[in-house]
């Protein structure tokens, strides 16, 4: 076990490697210069060079990607062109929405389909299964801004329960965070849920069908005790890895929810760097989004190993 | 103590057993023997209540006086485990792959209440050792997939035993293991038997097993018992007409006329094959198994040659460098005189050699029809489209099919015939050299005597020669010419067919004979 997670461990960090290698080449290094990108068509000479100057452009390549990445280790971001502050700081403050929001809606998307997927495979074929398999895909057929927009007519405009948009922050109170991520939660985690309830069903159909639940019935277990203690842990292989991959969705493809719900996630720092050619904001949130991800995918391989003991040796 | 009474049983409308009826005394052992779909498994699966869906079940089946068709799921659920185990034909795959040994054994003692924890833990410990995987050197905390399948099944058979049932069902326990492998598998079964008093139900499609084992036997047909008898009568004195075809299909041995031809069509030099270990240090040097160890063999025109070992002794690595889909490290392969390399073989070489797999069911595309699926060879040698079709129906008619046959699916074949297919699509190109790896090990012994014939009378048609790789004795002894004994990746002896078997100099061509078993040569006169 120590070996595979010293293994896995070790395409992390080349992986990270890599992936800061391409970030830093595809912003830096490609023809056409930074500064004069930022600054659009009509800017002065001079006011080129001064930013040139100020975002540390002059040095070469190596001298210039080292001190990025050796910034990057400390936490030293650089500083945001458009806001005037260092990117740490913005970067930090955009991530107690955005993190809090993602676990969140992957808590109830993981809540609600477990439970949907085991009942709808237990009874294959059958009214509930039939339900289940119809409600989610809609679930994944609607989209899911228009799904939040539904949500905050109902729960905040007719019944006032949670308010139509807008964070406080934690500062006011966890009470009132929670309330303020609820409806952008249950919205993004709709179509997650009707995905992962459909793979938890096909997952756990497929185990059902395995020689080793005939011969856990054989010794004498009822069907329902077969699948608590032989079924669903084989059945959550699949439903792993899906949910790596939403969880790195989460984090930076909410941005049309937060745009809904008017949140300042991270997704809308991206956006807003992108529209105003504010590279050092979107080089430095690609990277955190890259790490993220693959701190995420490092996370899902122990989570394999623990559940299945075939993957515990490194290849 | 277990009896069957008029059984009979529909799933989904579809008739499956029909007047099934017989009975297994306590202590002994009942053997249900059958071809594939004759419903053996069925008959088992109704009398522990594991059928699936739809199935719908008459007559009467009773457990020590108690009717287990009117049981409740609740009572079958108490009686499975506890008053009959069952263990199942493969067991790569029966237990549960996250679970250790030693709890899926305990989980029997546990689900029935029988034990606490640390109680159950103790049992296990024990039956473990029982059937041959003491804690020293097999821990209870060892996962399955660090077994191999012998060793797996005697954990399957540990905990269908763990609560000493007064029957076990045995659904072709060994079928998927090695001659020697299911030897101690079977005197494992006798052992559990004689000491513990309990009845064993074995149900296979190998009338020697059934005769070595069992004290008393039915023979099952289209989901009915056709005969049942005491063993040595029913092999001695057999009257139905099916229970007589089955023992002569057994031991079927093809007419051949041996016209071997004194050119070489094969040659292997000293093969060798490594394949990398796994590493012993993260970084470290890797190590190499060597699976193949200085092969060499010759196979001459029109001869039929055997290649006989347990599994992972190498065989089928030795197959994939014969047909250039590995590379070898060291030694050469030459066919026809022309040395074959892994990776790029002229394709008017590689029409020279074909192969058929054992199964009947992975080895064809489903989605083209059998035309296509047999005319796929034709890419290796220039032939005329014109043509093609010809030559297609007649290597179906040579194979006992129709012409008409090219215009079906896959799927419309049954086993035998698509082995059947599998033989046409090898020989359509007249190659010289077919491999059979594990060709026929897949068949029902009538179908297996069938595709037997065929292949004798293919050789002698078009002057085949065969390399035929197989587990089962038997069929080697009747269709080769010369045998080639396999361990451990070398060639441990070889010779005349006939003398290997009569007079087997090696140990371990003596050991694997032994442990094939046989029905006494006096029971058949």
């Amino acid at each position: 076990m120590v070996r595979f997670v010293l293994s896995r461990l070790l395409s992390l960090a080349l992986s990270l490697a890599v992936a800061s290698l391409v970030i830093f080449a595809v912003i830096e290094v490609i023809p056409g210069d930074t500064a004069s990108f930022m600054l659009g068509l009509n800017a002065a000479p001079e006011t080129v060079a001064a930013l040139r100057a100020e975002l540390g452009l002059e040095g070469g390549n190596v001298a210039r990607y080292f001190a990025w990445v050796s910034g990057l280790v400390v936490g030293d971001f650089g500083t945001s062109y458009t806001y005037r502050v260092p990117v740490s700081e913005l970067v930090t403050a955009r991530l107690w929405v955005s993190l809090p929001l993602t676990l969140y809606a992957l808590v109830l998307s993981t809540a609600i389909a477990i439970p949907v997927g085991v009942i709808a495979a237990s009874r294959r074929g059958g009214v509930a299964d039939f339900g289940i398999m119809g409600a989610t895909q809609l679930g994944i057929a609607v989209p899911n801004f228009w799904f939040a927009m539904l949500l905050v007519l109902v729960f905040a405009i007719n019944l006032r329960w949670f308010g139509a948009g807008g964070f406080a922050g934690w500062e006011y109170g966890v009470w009132g965070g929670i309330k303020a991520l609820t409806l952008p939660a249950v919205a993004l985690a709709l179509p997650q849920a009707s995905i992962l309830a459909r793979v938890m069903r096909s997952s756990l159909l497929e185990v059902l069908g395995q020689d080793y639940m005939r011969t856990a019935r054989a010794k004498g277990l009822s069907q329902g005790q077969a699948v608590r203690a032989h079924g669903l842990r084989n059945a959550l292989i699949p439903v792993m890895t899906i949910l790596g991959l939403q969880f790195s969705f989460l984090l930076a493809g909410a941005i049309i929810i937060e745009n809904v719900f008017f949140l300042p996630g991270l997704g809308r720092l991206i956006f807003q760097g992108i529209t105003q050619r504010d590279l050092i904001v979107v080089e430095s949130v690609v990277m955190l989004l890259v790490f993220a991800v693959i701190t995420v995918t490092f996370v899902v391989d122990l989570a394999y190993a623990a559940i299945d003991p075939r993957l515990r040796r490194a290849k | 103590m277990l009896s069957a009474e008029g059984l009979s049983l529909d799933i989904h409308g579809q008739s499956i057993l029909r007047d099934v009826s017989f009975e297994v005394a306590p202590g002994e052992v009942f053997g249900l023997v059958g071809e594939s779909g004759s419903g053996k498994s069925m008959t088992a699966l109704c009398a522990m209540g594991l059928l699936p869906r739809g199935a719908v079940r008459r007559g009467a089946v009773r457990f020590g006086g108690e009717d287990l068709l009117g049981a409740g799921e609740r009572r079958m659920c108490d009686l499975r485990g506890r008053q009959m185990g069952m263990i199942f034909q493969e067991p790569m795959t029966a237990l549960n792959p996250v679970r250790t040994i030693g709890d899926q054994v305990a989980e029997t003692l546990l689900v029935h209440g029988a034990a606490g924890r640390f109680e159950a833990r103790d049992v296990a410990r024990e039956r473990l050792a029982r059937v041959g995987l003491p804690e020293e050197r097999f821990g209870l905390d060892r996962y399955p997939h660090e077994l191999s399948g012998g060793q797996r099944q005697r954990v399957c058979i540990a905990l269908a035993v763990a609560l000493r049932p007064r029957l076990l069902i045995a659904d072709e326990p060994t079928t998927a293991l090695d001659v020697t492998t299911q030897a101690q598998i079977l005197d494992l079964l006798r052992g559990l038997v004689d000491e513990e008093g309990m009845a064993l139900w074995l149900i296979t499609h190998d009338l020697a097993v059934v005769a070595d084992m069992a004290d008393h036997v039915a023979v099952m047909r289209h989901g009915r018992v056709v005969e049942a008898a005491a063993t040595e009568r029913l092999f001695r004195a057999g009257r139905h007409e099916y229970t007589q075809r089955l023992l002569r299909d057994s031991r079927h041995v093809p007419k051949r006329v041996a016209a071997v031809g004194p050119a070489p069509v094969l040659e292997v030099r000293g093969a060798v094959r490594d394949y990398p270990a796994k590493r012993l240090r993260l970084l470290g040097p890797r190590s190499m198994f060597r699976a193949v160890d200085g092969v060499s063999l010759d196979i001459r025109a029109g001869e039929s040659v055997g290649l006989v070992g347990e599994s992972g002794c190498g065989k089928s690595t030795l197959t994939r460098a014969i047909l250039g889909l590995d590379p070898l490290q060291g030694g050469e392969v030459r066919l026809d005189g022309q040395p074959v390399h892994a990776g790029y073989l002229p394709g008017a070489l590689r029409a020279r050699m074909q192969v058929v797999f054992q199964d009947p069911y992975g080895s064809f595309n489903p989605r083209h029809r059998v035309g296509r699926l047999v005319a796929e060879p034709f890419h290796l040698v220039p032939v005329a489209v014109s043509g093609r079709r010809q030559r297609v129906a007649g290597a179906l008619q040579a194979v006992g099919l129709e012409p008409a046959d090219m215009d079906k699916f896959i799927h419309e074949f049954s086993g035998g015939q698509r082995q059947r297919i599998a033989i046409a699509r090898a020989i359509v190109i007249r190659p010289k050299l077919v491999i059979l790896d594990e060709a026929v090990s897949a068949l029902d012994v009538s179908i297996r005597a069938q595709i037997l014939d065929l292949l004798a009378d293919m050789q002698q048609r078009f002057g085949l020669s065969y390399l035929f790789i197989s587990h089962d004795l038997g069929v080697v002894r009747a269709i080769t010419d010369r045998v080639l004994v396999m361990q451990a990746g070398r060639i441990v002896e070889q010779g005349e067919t006939g003398r290997v078997f009569e007079a087997p100099q090696h140990g371990y061509t003596r050991q694997l004979i032994a442990a094939a078993p046989r029905i006494p040569q006096d029971w058949v006169g």
